[in-house]
């Protein structure tokens, strides 16, 4: 369907001739793998549906009178601003992409310990200003180069630092929003204009309708601005980073220690994390360079942290017997930052991992311990902005099986996992062989531990078909795995039931099929009544999971 | 009427339905300045089963239901009636313990569960709760935690809604769910638990918190049956201190930096009104400390448990008095007037009767509101301007500054105890309680929790929340018979 001149005039309108196009080549870079999963470029063959026009608002008035626009005419619109996620994008063909981009302010309350963000204010931003004033952000696993408004918002946004910060959802404050009928929302203390420092009420958190477990990822409007709430940094002000890129390095000084905490038995390292989970002495935890594989994340250790090596090393490494014995000693492992406010309070930390590892017969790394690969191992964690690793082994990754429960059901069930993943390495070569153990994530999804979030790295060859087929073939045979522990659908079908594979939306009638018989289908009846409510005109895309109520009251 | 009471017989059982003048009267009026209704029948449930046919025989009949699982006395006007022919649901009687598992540091108890009670049994796996501020012997745990009443140690509430996760609640369409995690099935505990689950996730279950939408209700979305509650360890080691002070402002510093610093487990300020009614067992005695009492007091505690609680705290009372030093106070074992551990014996523990807040003239009357620490003393100094105005005595006005939700903002209470015999008395504070519940409103005072008058006071502020819960109660309510007239503009 042609895009109407009266509405591209209308749009342009509001946000100028600059911010607004329909050029074939700028909306082509709008499109996005339809990934099974939220974060991932997954197998695929198929992109999302190509924009209208890309309209980039500058201001929540804007994006007010962008989406008026949208009602009148029954456009889709979906709004995103660093697009690491295909659910950013549309999903129908009579849809324009909202870039919020141009919005991308931060304005810190030190005192109060929070900061007012913009969609475009990425994590490292934040970061790099709220560090000015000995504070810190909750970088969600996606990494610093994303929205934090998005991630908070719109996804789950747990990371290293979410046992000692709390995930997404524990550090929203005020928020202001504009609903998908144009209509804008701002919660907590900032309705009344009594300021940020409050998201909740009054009476029921109507912050509750945007996001549960998840977020409403860009299905019921768009958040223009919001409130997080910041934490300690006892370290200094800026990154005192060192080394070549892309192995460069931090060095924090004394009172910041990064270990690799390794265990004999699953049942050891589990008693270790609950050690954690039950105090204060983690600021971050997270068991990071496993994502690697269990056989060759020594080897990697040592290709990433030295600016000389690079993948073709990776042979020459797997069989150093000094890499192999280290190796062989992580095999069981996770990384912890400790941060000292003071000498006394790091000395403190100190003895206590000495006495978990201790108390569970762990060890910490030697290897992990060599300074270059601590002050790697340490940036890492507190930036993660190496992203590019995700990509490197052979350009594609998705994150399968998700194994986010509480560590004593998890190490039950995870060497069952390991070996259906080292199976289909063996046996296939659509996957990479990393050793079956890929399993990685927070060592904590929630503020102060309880549930940890796992995903077991994946990695294939975006451009080879048969690995794009063999890795969806792997994912499938994985879900009887989830099926079998009540794990629900695989970390990377997470979100296949809101968009179809050639990256169109669901119908509701497709939707009521699927959730008519979910363990409480009233939860889904309840959010199209809510849908219903706020974006009567279903303009944001199937992202947000409905049933209709009359098939329930049938 | 005698159709109704057979059906209310029908649901919970004869011994179960109340319509004694006696009973009807006592759930007619609260502590407050609600204006006094009686309801129609009090029922108490035994069950989930039967709170959820209740739920749906008002929805047939329209009958207004408003639930009560704390015992008296109220405070807030949220149990008392305030359309007539409403049906009281005291859940009070189902006070089981559902489950307590030290692995996950998880409790799931029923409404009529009271911290005493649960604290009792968590000792005795080595945890406990935390809590607010010294509460009522028979306080609902359930309810404090769905009102989110500020709790002494703010830096473990990582989510605003700590320690409460999961639920089970009928909605006021007679919908029966669990929200958070529990709600991902199966919809039976003990098969969850089979399968290694624990009800430790509060978001979700899906995309629409469901738990936002019953905290800060006043019941009027719908009614909860369990809830699950994250536990803390039970210390080994104790240390308390506090600090005394002029002005709040002095105490500002330092509180903001034993925040940023995450040291200690109980942070909170008082003046020296509310420290005396605290501590004071009688008038006379509340009288005589106020005397002597520092004019503010901060108090500050450390606590180790499981993980060399010695070093840790060692290291940590090192730091807060370097701290201390750092911000221009002192902390003491004890002020004048009282000591540091008696005033922690008195703020964890249930109050016993009457309730201390009632000790000093018999009747008290609070108003709440959350702000940031360092907008705390513009509060103040209205409140007091205020009360002279109105001729209230100053010194009668307790202070209670709780940091909450890691920090971030403040529950800022004053407490005004009056004499509710003294018609006079009781005029005058109701009139101080109206105009400075505005007052403190119009100087950006954000009642989250909107009771009795602030309801109309906040929601007016705010048209698009006003307008978005409605649609909400809609949905969750749609024949309006969950504590109806609550949280409603007037």
């Amino acid at each position: 369907m042609a895009f109407p001149r009266e509405i591209y005039q209308a749009l342009e309108d509001i946000v100028g001739k600059r911010n607004i196009s329909e050029n074939i080549g700028i909306c082509e870079t709008y499109r996005s793998i339809p990934s099974q999963s939220s974060a991932h470029y997954g197998p695929s063959e198929h992109w999302t549906p190509l924009p209208q026009a890309v309209v980039l608002p500058g201001s929540t008035e804007e994006v007010q009178n962008v989406i008026r626009i949208c009602n009148k005419y029954g456009i889709e619109f979906k709004a995103s601003t660093t697009f690491w996620a295909t659910m950013g994008y549309i999903g129908s063909d009579f849809a324009i992409q909202i870039d919020t981009r141009r919005m991308k302010s931060v304005k810190i309350d030190a005192k109060n310990m929070c900061a007012v963000v913009e969609p475009f204010a990425i994590a490292a931003t934040v970061q790099a200003e709220v560090m000015k004033y000995g504070l810190n952000i909750n970088i969600p696993g996606v990494g610093c180069s994303s929205s934090t408004l998005a991630n908070f918002s719109s996804w789950i946004a747990f990371g290293p630092n979410s046992i000692s910060m709390g995930q997404g959802s524990e550090n929203v404050l005020g928020m202001e929003w504009v609903l998908p009928n144009g209509e804008v929302l701002r919660t907590g203390s900032l309705g009344a204009g009594e300021g940020w420092f409050c998201g909740e009420g009054p009476g029921p958190s109507l912050r509750g309708i945007l996001r549960g477990i998840f977020g409403a990822a860009g299905s019921l409007g768009v958040c223009t601005k919001m409130a997080v709430r910041l934490h300690p940094w006892p370290g200094p002000a800026d990154f005192p980073t060192y080394g070549t890129v892309p192995a460069y390095k931090a060095d924090f000084g004394p009172n910041f220690k990064c270990y690799t905490l390794c265990f004999p038995t699953w049942e050891a390292w589990a008693r270790s994390v609950q050690y954690f989970h039950e105090s204060d002495v983690a600021y971050s935890g997270h068991r990071q360079f496993n994502m690697f594989g269990r056989n060759l994340k020594g080897a990697m250790l040592n290709i990433i942290t030295d600016a000389d090596k690079q993948l073709s090393d990776l042979e020459e490494l797997v069989n150093d017997p000094y890499i192999q014995k280290e190796n062989e000693k992580m095999k069981l492992d996770y990384q912890v930052i400790i941060a000292g406010f003071s000498e006394r309070d790091m000395e403190y930390k100190e003895k206590a991992i000495d006495y978990i590892l201790e108390q569970t017969g762990g060890w910490k790394s030697e290897m992990m311990l060599e300074k270059d690969k601590h002050d790697y191992a340490l940036l890492y964690l507190t930036r993660l902005g190496h992203k590019n690793l995700n990509f490197v082994m052979c350009g594609a990754y998705e994150g399968t099986f998700g194994l986010s429960s509480n560590v004593w059901k998890t190490i039950q069930v995870v060497e069952e996992a390991v070996a259906l993943k080292r199976k289909w390495e063996v046996e296939h070569d659509s996957i990479a062989a990393t050793g079956g153990d890929s399993a990685m994530g927070s060592l904590s999804g929630i503020g102060g531990g309880g549930a940890t979030g796992w995903e077991f790295f994946t990695n294939f060859d975006a451009y080879d078909k048969n690995s794009v087929h063999g890795t969806a073939k792997f994912v499938d045979g994985n879900q009887e795995f989830h099926n079998k522990y009540s794990f629900g659908p695989d970390f990377c079908r997470w979100n296949s039931d809101v968009r179809h594979m050639n990256g169109y939306n669901y119908t509701q009638e497709e939707h009521n099929q699927m959730f008519a018989n979910a363990p409480q289908p009233w939860v889904y009846a309840y959010q199209y009544k809510i849908r219903e409510a706020i974006n009567p005109k279903n303009l944001c895309g199937t992202y947000f999971r409905t049933v209709d109520p009359k098939c329930l009251e049938k | 009427m005698e159709s109704m009471k057979q059906n209310l017989v029908g649901i919970v059982g004869a011994a179960n339905v109340f319509d004694s003048p006696e009973v009807l009267a006592s759930y007619s009026k609260d502590e407050s300045f609600a204006t006094p209704m009686k309801p129609l029948f009090v029922v108490k449930p035994e069950n989930a089963e039967q709170v959820q046919a209740l739920v749906r025989f008002a929805n047939e009949t329209k009958t207004p239901l408003v639930p009560v699982s704390s015992g008296a006395p109220h405070f807030k006007g949220d149990t008392v009636p305030s359309v007539p022919q409403s049906v009281i649901v005291d859940l009070s009687g189902m006070n089981k313990i559902i489950s307590i598992n030290r692995q996950q540091r998880m409790a799931i108890i029923e409404p009529g569960v009271t911290y005493g009670q649960l604290q009792e049994a968590l000792a005795k796996e080595g945890m406990t709760l935390s809590t607010s501020l010294r509460p009522r012997a028979n306080k609902s745990v359930l309810t404090s935690v769905l009102e989110i009443e500020p709790r002494l140690n703010c830096l473990h509430q990582f989510n605003y809604t700590e320690p409460l996760r999961c639920t089970e609640v009928t909605f006021g369409d007679g919908n029966q769910i669990y929200t958070g995690e529990a709600g991902n099935g199966p919809k039976d505990l003990q098969k969850q638990w089979d399968l290694g689950k624990w009800q430790v996730h509060s978001n979700g279950p899906a995309m629409t918190d469901m738990l936002r939408m019953i905290t800060q209700a006043q019941g009027s979305m719908g009614i909860v049956t369990w809830a699950s509650v994250k536990c803390e360890l039970l210390p080994t080691i104790r240390k308390m201190y506090l600090a005394p002070a002029k002005k709040s402002t002095d105490l500002e510093d330092f509180v903001y930096k034993a925040i940023w610093a995450r040291i200690g487990d109980k942070l909170y300020v008082m003046n020296k009104a509310y420290l005396a009614s605290l501590m004071g067992e009688t008038a006379e005695e509340i009288a005589e400390l106020k005397k002597v009492m520092p004019n503010w007091v901060a108090a500050f505690g450390l606590s180790g448990d499981i993980l060399l609680p010695e070093l840790k705290v060692s290291a940590q009372e090192h730091d807060i008095m370097e701290y201390a030093k750092q911000t221009g106070v002192q902390l003491l074992s004890k002020v004048p007037g009282v000591s540091a551990e008696a005033v922690l014996e008195k703020s964890i523990n249930p109050s016993g009767e009457p309730y201390w807040k009632l000790t000093a003239k018999g009747s008290c009357q609070d108003i709440f509101f959350i702000t940031t620490l360092d907008k705390t003393s513009k509060f103040i100094e209205a409140m007091y301007a205020l009360a002279i105005e109105a001729g209230y005595p100053t010194e009668d006005i307790g202070v209670y500054i709780q940091p909450q939700h890691m920090g971030t903002s403040v529950h800022l209470e004053f407490s005004l105890p009056y004499n509710s015999a003294d018609s006079k008395e009781a005029k005058k504070v109701k009139e101080l309680y109206i105009s400075a519940s505005k007052e403190m409103s119009k100087l950006g005072g954000y009642y989250a929790r909107p009771y009795d008058i602030w309801t109309t006071i906040q929601l007016n502020k705010d048209a698009q929340s006003y307008i978005l819960l409605k649609r909400m109660k809609d949905i969750f309510d749609p024949n309006n018979i969950m504590n109806t007239g609550k949280l409603t503009l007037k």
